[in-house]
């Protein structure tokens, strides 16, 4: 809304269309402290205090969507354990809440912890859905971001993107001589590491659907091309053999094929491997640049970035590369495409005369709406719940920073990072 | 791989009852320049020979329009020049390096970093550089020689460079 204020009149001149935030009214949800059946001491700390902090990370969890407006565990009511599974509704309507979540800490003989939490629909008087987890006690913050994916889920009939991670390049050092660094946390910021070291310059992480590899650019040993680490073992190895410059990966929804791009000799053009290397496979031949590859959820279309029209501007081909169709013209010059989870969409990245900016379109290229307006805004990577989107933006000065913009607009979000960061990409689920 | 079956050609040189010094044979700097009689002679940094390169051809970089990659008059001029150089120094290798604006995103900044790079080399060649003495690298634009995003900076930015490698 600000933005809207702010930069109208820019937009009107020179944007086809601008979203705006939607004004349904979100849903209100009752976030109580969890109950703990006896206040056992842990590891990470005792379970009646844990069950506190759930109930907070569930809270800020929830205050980040657009659908759901949680109350908090400082202005609700402390209920008891038994209550946990059959709540009194009659207090609870005096809240004003429609939905209701309650659940329970509990220290198991083993030395985890069950974490179990409860969507109640408050009118109805009715419990519409419950998750359970086990858990190591250090592990409770994932258990509390799993209970949030489930009241999402719930309310949304959409997955949540709250126990997933974040893949981005770190930054430092001056402008013409930066250090990158891959960098993967948790979507709240917690869990934090760095898993290349410096030396050499990296580029567009890209996690794997399960969480399990990650894909990225390197220039160790000269040429950049693409390396792909696995995430429980680290072991890092290059995609191919040879000396070719490839970039641009992506996995396949199914996370067996990764999608990149080639150069050779002046002419980039996209390919598909098995993780492994093995059954390369060249999907484009046109003399232009052909690259930024990303399939469709069910792996059936590729939706790419090509030059073969003398500006970039996004196309649709099939799996095996058959069958290219322009789908942008909006008079601007389109990049870095990625399809949504949910297959409805595709964003992009938009080039104008006034800086780049994020947007979306549908696969057949209809629906154009750009989300933002700033000097430079790049390389959106969509959310599980395919309603929001994590990028990268720029100032004038060349800082570089991540952020996330609803599909239906209004103003982003920072996303805080220990330094700079760059090419952000958001995982459809947490880490293995 | 070039490096190395040129440096295992010379071995195989040397192993053939070449009386020759190693450096010698290996050509690769630094190397020794020899003065005037009486005045010893002089090794040779890679830095010195760059900028014997700059002096003679006017410049080590040229420059594109847009997101373009095609070679202008000046830039013709320029790369006719370094081809000169190059020619008249076969023990010095180079690496092109291609560069985009801040304006290209990522990928499509390695793309044509790629392709300027190419474009060189390939004008290079034309006017009879062996291709053994070239490689290319494309640095996208991770590697800006102005800071900023005005239209001059963004400029600047879109170039190839003509760097001698040791």
């Amino acid at each position: 809304m600000t933005i809207k204020i702010y930069f109208g009149a820019v937009l009107l001149a020179l944007l086809p269309t601008v979203a705006t935030a939607q004004d349904k009214p979100a849903t209100v949800v009752a976030v109580p402290p969890l109950a703990t059946p006896e206040n056992v001491s842990t590891s990470a700390g005792d379970t009646g205090l844990i069950a506190r902090y759930v109930a907070d990370v569930i809270t800020s969890d929830l205050r980040t969507s657009r659908e759901i407006m949680p109350i908090g565990p400082q202005n609700a009511r402390v209920y008891s354990y038994p209550e946990a599974t059959a709540p009194s509704f009659s207090q609870w309507r005096t809240t004003g809440a429609k939905t209701l979540v309650t659940g329970f800490v509990q220290a198991r003989s083993d030395g985890r912890l069950t974490v179990a939490c409860y969507v109640h629909d408050i009118p109805g008087a009715r419990e519409i859905a419950r998750k359970g987890f086990v858990v190591t006690p250090a592990e409770w913050r994932r258990a509390a971001h799993r209970c949030s994916d489930a009241v999402y889920a719930q309310l949304t009939g959409r997955p949540g993107s709250f126990d997933t991670q974040i893949a981005y390049v770190a930054e430092s050092g001056t402008r013409n001589a930066r250090v990158k660094r891959i960098a993967v946390m948790d979507s709240d910021g917690t869990s934090h590491r760095y898993l290349t070291a410096g030396e050499a310059t990296v580029l567009t992480p890209r996690l794997s659907p399960n969480g399990d590899r990650l894909a990225y650019v390197s220039y160790a040993g000269g040429q950049p091309h693409v390396r792909v680490v696995d995430l429980s073992s680290n072991e890092d190895r290059p995609l191919l053999p040879g000396n070719a410059m490839s970039f641009a990966p992506r996995f396949s929804a199914d996370g067996n094929r990764i999608l990149f791009a080639m150069a050779v000799g002046g002419n980039t053009d996209v390919y598909a491997a098995n993780v492994d290397g093995s059954a390369l496979q060249r999907l484009t031949s046109s003399p232009g640049i052909d690259t930024a590859p990303s399939f469709s959820p069910d792996g059936s279309k590729i939706v790419f970035e090509s030059d073969r029209s003398g500006s970039e501007q996004l196309y649709v081909m099939n799996a095996d590369g058959s069958d290219p169709r322009r789908i942008s013209f909006g008079g601007a010059r389109y990049a870095s495409p990625e399809w949504s989870p949910d297959g409805d969409r595709i964003t992009f990245t938009r080039i104008a005369g006034s800086g780049l900016s994020i947007g979306v379109i549908s696969p057949s290229g209809s629906g154009e709406r750009v989300l933002t307006q700033s000097v430079g805004d790049e390389g959106p990577s969509w959310a599980a719940n395919s309603r929001e989107l994590l990028f990268q933006r720029s100032d004038a000065s060349g800082r570089t920073g991540l952020a996330v913009v609803s599909v239906d607009g209004g103003a982003p979000r920072p996303i805080a990072t220990p330094q700079d960061g760059s090419d952000p990409d958001w995982s459809a689920g947490g880490a293995k | 791989m070039r490096r190395m079956i040129f440096v295992a050609a010379a071995l195989l040189a040397l192993s053939g009852g070449g009386t020759l010094a190693a450096a010698q044979i290996l050509r690769v700097p630094p190397i020794l320049r020899v003065g005037p009689r009486g005045v010893p002679p002089l090794p040779i940094t890679i830095e010195g020979l760059q900028a014997d390169m700059v002096a003679k051809s006017g410049s080590d970089t040229v420059y594109f329009a847009g997101s373009g990659y095609g070679l202008d008059a000046a830039a013709q001029a320029t790369l006719a020049a370094q081809a000169r150089w190059l020619l008249a120094n076969p023990e010095v290798r180079a690496r092109i390096e291609g560069h985009a604006d801040e304006r290209s995103p990522r990928d499509y900044a390695l793309a044509i970093g790629e392709r300027r790079a190419s474009a060189v080399h390939d004008y290079l060649v034309l006017l009879g550089v062996p291709a053994e003495q070239l490689t290319t690298i494309s640095w996208g634009k991770e590697r800006p020689a102005v800071a900023g995003t005005s239209d001059m900076a963004l400029a600047l930015n879109r170039r190839a460079s003509t760097v001698l490698m040791r």
